[in-house]
């Protein structure tokens, strides 16, 4: 793994808006930045990323299993008691997820580590599939990348072939997202495009503008009843909507799924861990009311474990509200000592959970994390983004990468 | 080099890492939108019998025949039965549909118990041409409203129950009979805005933001 110093394609961003990439700068910065890229050999991608995040992906959902029939865990993941029912069904029902996004800290040596899992939400996807996909091809083109040199990224395809599977050919699908928020849109207009490359409708209705029906339906914002929903809307803010109630007795089939509740949560590291203890891609994560109770000598479930981690947490750790998006509420501790804290506190009401200090790499005084992106069961593709903070945001870079040796 | 020397297997044949085509176009929230929903309009002509549409229907250049007026006049009797709103009383079925619009509901007095036992009268009839969509002619009853007429979805009122016109295909998608209707039907909201309050998140003010991770 390395950062290259690469030529920018003359004229991307007239390419860029003529496309509709309307965020490749944001807040006066770039968003997406091609002046240099990362260079991974295929041995890092395949066995160090792709097989890895596979992998991950699978003890997510035997976390799943165990959680949904677990009122501990229910109760620990902040699922509220009325919906539990809602989210065990979805698990028992087999409803088919469609992607995600892990976010791992590698440096191209040793285990890449899972540092959170974007189950639910994830955004980023057409940077990741379509615009860094069309720079390694006019690149490649153009002479700056050699010939020998490839991408990880099957993701538009493995989109539309996962809609293809967990879809009827035909079906109308609604995407829900917040219609003033271009970088969501552009997320939610690329899984429409795959899901109409795999023969289904694809219709777009302001989440906010969603209507219950006198039967019970959801319905769009043309009042025509909603059959299945993929809603860019975390489910742990769903399930304290107004509309929650109505979210099971609606028949509504939603992608992602009601499971995903369970993912979607930072309180899945902590179930993790206690699940897969020392997995080489895992690090030691527990609740934070935990490791305050083991130090007050209380015993609990993970008081052993939290006495074995104690070394490399004290050396430094990361504490993270369960719900929070885009870094929000993250503080980082090295050696007792804030070293860092998001700007951002507007989740920092909730229960935290502490999870051991995997440092990014630094190239050049930034520090990239990876975006290993899930569909359907495998790891499709990769997305790296990169900040000057330790923290990745909402603003942070996205990089291109290529293989190469 | 030698003879013997030969491109990498990976070389010879490329574990292709990528996707061979993505979609690269951002378009925007129009592009998502139905468009066989919008502007997308239909000859319509509306009778109040049977008579007048037989009668109407010995004129040329029309997108309906005699046969046509007499199938659509049954399936419009019947379907009007089937998805005409029902009403607890004739005093609150007046209110809706106007002074004298209202009767029994014949399904009521055959089943035993509901009370909602009222209905709108039908009214006659709407004819609409599907030609244009692959489809032949279509109809829907006709009942009163306060003002005109409309179908029982109620997407689009008309000023009388006779004459032609270019109308919303929307105009003939059927009511609703029975809870748990097909996907993209159309159907009555009561409330909008349950959802998008992100209780979550504590933040405030206008700005949007992003929820994605």
């Amino acid at each position: 793994m390395q950062k290259i110093t690469v030529a920018e394609r003359p004229g991307w961003r007239d390419r860029a808006a003529e496309l509709g990439f309307t965020f490749a700068d944001m807040g006066g910065e770039p968003y997406w930045d091609e002046t240099s890229a990362y260079r991974f050999t295929l041995r890092q991608i395949e066995d160090d990323i792709e097989d890895p995040a596979t992998e991950l992906h699978e003890m997510c959902r035997q976390a799943v299993a165990h959680a949904v029939t677990s009122e501990e865990w229910m109760t620990r993941l902040e699922i509220p008691r009325p919906y539990w029912d809602f989210v065990e069904r979805s698990w028992a029902h087999g409803e088919p997820e469609l992607y995600g996004r892990f976010d791992l800290a590698y440096d191209g040596n040793g285990p890449a580590k899972l540092l959170e899992y974007n189950a639910d939400t994830p955004t980023s996807l057409y940077e990741s599939a379509s615009f860094q996909w069309l720079w390694f091809e006019e690149s490649r083109d153009a002479g700056t990348l050699g010939p020998n040199t490839d991408q990880f990224n099957t993701i538009h395809e493995a989109l539309a072939e996962r809609w293809a599977e967990i879809a009827p050919q035909g079906e109308d699908i609604h995407f829900a997202a917040d219609r003033d928020n271009p970088e969501d849109f552009a997320t939610v207009e690329a899984l429409a495009w795959a899901a109409r490359e795999a023969g289904l409708g694809a219709h777009f209705t302001a989440l906010a503008d969603i209507g219950l029906s006198e039967d019970g339906q959801f319905a769009d914002d043309k009042d025509r009843v909603i059959g299945t929903l993929f809603k860019l809307y975390p489910w742990e803010d769903m399930l304290r909507d107004d509309f929650a109630a109505h979210l099971q007795p609606s028949q509504t089939r939603f992608i992602e799924p009601p499971w995903k509740a369970v993912l979607s949560n930072k309180g899945i590291l902590p179930l993790l861990w206690q699940m897969f203890p020392d997995h080489p891609n895992l690090l030691p994560a527990f609740f934070a009311a935990d490791i305050e109770a083991a130090r007050r000598g209380e015993r609990n479930d993970f008081t052993d474990a939290i006495a074995r981690a104690e070394p490399q947490l004290s050396r430094g750790h990361v504490a993270k509200p369960v719900f929070s998006r885009e870094g929000a509420g993250v503080v980082i501790t090295e050696a007792g000592r804030e070293v860092e804290r998001a700007p951002d506190d507007s989740y920092s009401h909730h229960p935290r959970v502490v999870q051991a200090l995997a440092p990014l790499p630094d190239f050049d005084g930034f520090h990239p994390v990876l975006g290993a992106w899930i569909v359907g069961l495998r790891c499709a593709g990769l997305g790296v983004r990169e900040d000057r903070a330790r923290i990745t945001h909402n603003l942070s870079r996205f990089k291109p990468h290529f293989i190469e040796g | 080099m030698t003879v013997h020397s030969r491109p990498p297997a990976a070389a010879a044949n490329p574990a292709r890492k990528r996707s061979r085509h993505v979609a690269l176009v951002l378009a925007g929230t129009a592009m998502l939108t139905l468009a066989a929903c919008e502007d997308d309009r239909v000859d319509a002509q509306a009778f109040p019998d049977l008579e007048s549409c037989l009668a109407a229907a010995k004129g040329s250049g029309l997108f309906f025949t005699e046969t046509d007026c007499r199938t659509q006049f049954a399936a419009a009797q019947e379907e009007h039965l089937e998805t005409a709103p029902r009403y607890a009383s004739k005093e609150l079925c007046e209110q809706e549909h106007g002074a004298g619009a209202c009767g029994d509901d014949p399904a009521a007095q055959q089943s035993q118990g509901g009370g909602f036992s009222f209905m709108p009268l039908f009214m006659g009839y709407m004819m609409g041409s599907m030609l244009s969509r692959g489809g032949g002619v279509f109809s829907q009853p006709m009942i009163r409203t306060p003002n005109g007429y409309s179908t029982p979805n109620g997407n689009q009122s008309f000023a009388s129950n006779r004459g032609s016109a270019r109308v919303p295909t929307s105009t003939f998608a059927r009511a609703p009979s029975t809870i748990g209707k097909a996907p993209m039907s159309a159907t009555q909201v009561s409330q909008r805005g349950g959802f998008g309050a992100s209780a979550t998140s504590r933040a405030t003010g206008g700005a949007a933001r992003s929820v994605g991770g």
